[in-house]
C-alpha cells in the first residue's frame, strides 16, 4: 500500500493550550484507520487538521505527496461525515447529495443518476426526493455518507458517525461502513471514543492520549500488547500485578506477586525491561477459574471468591489471590454445566505466563 | 379562582386604553366620552383626505424600511460573526453592541442632535432619523439573529465548505435559507419599532415630521382627536400583525434548524 497522508511535527495551539503535540502520522492508500482516545484527547482536532477546518501551529500535512498548508477545505480531495451529520434540512435527499456536484459540470441527468447511484451503495434507493428533516438518524447517516462518497474522495472522515445511534443500529452499521469501504477503496479515517469500534473496523488504530499519540498497532497487536498502562486500561480491561524483573535478554525473568517466577519473551515487554520493580499486565479471558477436577494447562494459584457479576453470556468474577494487592478480574464464559460461584468461594486459577504484558 | 379574577382585572388594565381607541374611532362625536352616539366612518374617510399626513405617513414608512434593512444587515453580520468565530474580545465587543437597548432614547437623541449640528453642523433629515433609528433596532435585530444562528449546528456551513463550495456561496446556499425565517422576523420588528418611534424622530427630524411626531402636532386640535384614534386603530392593528408574522417565522426558522424553541417576544 502506498502512503496517502503523511503528518511530520504538526502542533497545534488554542492559545495556551496545546491541543496536538508533534503528531507524526503515515496513512496508508485504502486503509480504514482509527484515531481513538478518550474525549478531549485531540483526535478530533487532528481530523479537522486533516479536513482543512483547522490550521496548524507547526508541522506538515501532506496529502498524495502535495503540501495541504494553503489548500482550503473546499479543495483538498477530503470529504467529511460530521458527528451531528450536518445534512441540510431546507433541501431533499436527492438535493443533499448532489450538493457537491454544483461545481462537477455534469447535466442534470448524469447528476441525477450519479445521486441515484450514491443512494443505492448506501441502501437508500428511491429515497431522493424525501425530505431531509424528516429522516431517523440511521438514514441520515446514510445521507451524509452518500454526499460525502459521491465525490469520490481520496480520503472520507468520519467523526464519530455512530455515537448519535443506539446500542443495535450502532452495531449494525458498523458491519454496514467495513463493507463500504471495501466496496469503495477509499481511505477510511474514523474518530471514535469507542474502543471496541474501532477493534472492530479498523485496519490500524492509533491511540491517542492529550494530544499525543500514544501507540499506533494494528487491533491485535494494540489488545495483545499494548505499549503503556494507559493504552492498556484505555482498550479492555486489564489486571495489574506488582512484580520485579530479575533478568533481562531475549528472555524476561520475573517475580510476580501471588504468581511466582516465570521467564517470558522480550517481546512481551513492549517497551523494553529494565531490572527491578514492572507493573504485570493480564486480561481477565486469559485468566481461568478452575471448576472440579479441571487442571491448568500451564500455571495455577489459590485464589478467593471476591465479587460476581453475571452478563448472561459471561461472569465476570473479581478474586482474591495470596500477595496480590488488588482483586484480580476473571472473565468466564457460561457454558453448560458449569456453576455460577458464590462470593467467599474457594478456588483455584489458571494463569499463562504467554498472555503477560510487562510495563 | 382568586387568581383568575386579578389575572382579568390586570388584563383590562393593560389593554383597556387600546380597546378604547376602536370605540372612539367609531364613535359619532367629536369629544372623547361616553355614552357613545354612534356609529360612523367619518374619521377614516377624514384620513384618507389629510395630505399632511400622507406626508408623513410616507416619511415614516421609508424610514421604516431603510431601518428594517440596515438594522437586520448589520443585525446579521453580528449574530454570524458571534455565533460562528472566535476574536479577541468577542465577550465585550456584543455587549457593547446590545448596549442601546438599555440606553434612554431621550439621550440617544439628545447626544445626535448635539453631534448632528453642533458639532458635524449637517442638516436633519430622513436620513438622520434613519441612522438613529438603525442604532435603536440593531440590538433587536441581534437578539433575534443570535436566535437562529444559536440554533443553527456550525457544522453545516463546514459541511458545505467541505463539499466544495466557497466561504460566501456555503453562506448563500446553507447559512442564509436557514436563518432566513430570522432575517424576515427581525425586518419587521425593526419595521415596527421604527415605524412608531417618537422621542428620536421629534429630535432629529427635518422639515417633514414622521407620522409619530404628526400625530403630536394634532394633538393640539381637540377636533382632530378622533382622526387620531382612527389611526391609531389602523397602527395597532398593523403593529399587532406584523409583530405575529415576526414572531410565526421566529418560530419557523428554529425549527427549521432543528433546535428547540427557548423564548421569543411573544
Amino acid at each position: 500500500m502506498t502512503d496517502l497522508i503523511k503528518l511530520r511535527g504538526v502542533d497545534k495551539y488554542y492559545g495556551d493550550y496545546h491541543a496536538l503535540r508533534d503528531i507524526n502520522l503515515t496513512i496508508r492508500a485504502g486503509e480504514f484507520f482509527s484515531l481513538l482516545g478518550p474525549s478531549g484527547c485531540g483526535k478530533t482536532t487532528l481530523l479537522r487538521v486533516i479536513a482543512g477546518f483547522e490550521g496548524v501551529s507547526g508541522g506538515t500535512v501532506m496529502i498524495s505527496d502535495k503540501d495541504m498548508a494553503d489548500v482550503p477545505p473546499n479543495q483538498r480531495p477530503t470529504n467529511m461525515v460530521f458527528q451531528s451529520y450536518a445534512i441540510f434540512p431546507h433541501l431533499s435527499v436527492g438535493e443533499n447529495v448532489a450538493f457537491g456536484l454544483r461545481k462537477s459540470g455534469l447535466n442534470k441527468a448524469d447528476k441525477a443518476s450519479a445521486v441515484e447511484e450514491a443512494l443505492s451503495m448506501v441502501g437508500l434507493a428511491g429515497y431522493g426526493k424525501r425530505a431531509a428533516h424528516a429522516l431517523s438518524g440511521g438514514q441520515r447517516q446514510r445521507v451524509a455518507l452518500a454526499r460525502a462518497l459521491i465525490l469520490k474522495p481520496k480520503v472520507l472522515l468520519l467523526d464519530e458517525p455512530l455515537s448519535a445511534l443506539d446500542k443495535k443500529m450502532r452495531e449494525h452499521m458498523q458491519v454496514e461502513l467495513i463493507r463500504l469501504q471495501r466496496a469503495v477503496g477509499i481511505t477510511f479515517i474514523l474518530v471514535t471514543h469507542d474502543q471496541e469500534e474501532a477493534l472492530v473496523m479498523s485496519d490500524r488504530i492509533a491511540v491517542m492520549f492529550a494530544g499525543e499519540i500514544g501507540q499506533l498497532d494494528d487491533p491485535e497487536t494494540l489488545y495483545r500488547r499494548p505499549n503503556s498502562r494507559r493504552v492498556a486500561e484505555f482498550i479492555g480491561k486489564m489486571n495489574f500485578l506488582p512484580g520485579r524483573v530479575t533478568a533481562t535478554g531475549d528472555t524476561i525473568t520475573l517475580d510476580i506477586a501471588g504468581f511466582g517466577v516465570t521467564d517470558v519473551p522480550a517481546v512481551q515487554a513492549p517497551e523494553g525491561a529494565t531490572l527491578g520493580e514492572a507493573a504485570i499486565g493480564i486480561r481477565p479471558e486469559t485468566l481461568a477459574i478452575l471448576f472440579d477436577g479441571e487442571k491448568a494447562s500451564r500455571h495455577e494459584a489459590a485464589a478467593v471468591v471476591d465479587e460476581v457479576v453475571y452478563y448472561g453470556d459471561m461472569t465476570y468474577y473479581d478474586v482474591r489471590v495470596n500477595n496480590v494487592p488488588e482483586p484480580l478480574t476473571i472473565a468466564m464464559k457460561n457454558m453448560i454445566g458449569r456453576p455460577v460461584l458464590d462470593v467467599g468461594a474457594q478456588t483455584r486459577i489458571a494463569w499463562d505466563e504467554r498472555a503477560i504484558v510487562v510495563f | 379562582m382568586k387568581l383568575r379574577v386579578y389575572a382579568i382585572a390586570y388584563l383590562i388594565f393593560l389593554y383597556a386604553p387600546i380597546i378604547l381607541l376602536p370605540i372612539f374611532a367609531f364613535n359619532d362625536a367629536t369629544i372623547i366620552a361616553f355614552p357613545l352616539s354612534g356609529f360612523t366612518t367619518e374619521w377614516f374617510a377624514e384620513l384618507t383626505q389629510n395630505r399632511a399626513l400622507h406626508a408623513a405617513v410616507q416619511n415614516s414608512l421609508i424610514i421604516a424600511v431603510c431601518t428594517a434593512v440596515f438594522a437586520t444587515i448589520l443585525g446579521l453580520c453580528a449574530a454570524r460573526a458571534g455565533a460562528m468565530s472566535d476574536f479577541p474580545g468577542k465577550k465585550g465587543i456584543t455587549g457593547f453592541i446590545m448596549l442601546p437597548l438599555v440606553l434612554p432614547e431621550i439621550i440617544v437623541a439628545v447626544a445626535l442632535l448635539v453631534i448632528l449640528r453642533q458639532v458635524l453642523g449637517l442638516s436633519l433629515g430622513n436620513w438622520t432619523i434613519i441612522m438613529a433609528h438603525v442604532l435603536i433596532c440593531t440590538p433587536f435585530s441581534i437578539a433575534i439573529l443570535n436566535g437562529a444562528f444559536g440554533a443553527l449546528d456550525p457544522s453545516m456551513e463546514e459541511a458545505a465548505l467541505d463539499l466544495g463550495e466557497s466561504r460566501w456561496s456555503a453562506f448563500r446556499l446553507v447559512t442564509l435559507p436557514l436563518v432566513m425565517p430570522g432575517i424576515i422576523s427581525s425586518m419587521l420588528i425593526s419595521f415596527t419599532i421604527s415605524l412608531d418611534e417618537f422621542i428620536i424622530a421629534f429630535f432629529l427630524t427635518g422639515s417633514n415630521p414622521t407620522m409619530p411626531v404628526y400625530i403630536w402636532g394634532l394633538l393640539r386640535f381637540p377636533k382632530s382627536l378622533p382622526v387620531i384614534m382612527a389611526l391609531g386603530t389602523i397602527l395597532v392593528a398593523l403593529s399587532v400583525i406584523l409583530l405575529t408574522i415576526a414572531e410565526i417565522f421566529r418560530r419557523r426558522g428554529v425549527r427549521r434548524a432543528g433546535g428547540t424553541d427557548t423564548g421569543g417576544f411573544l
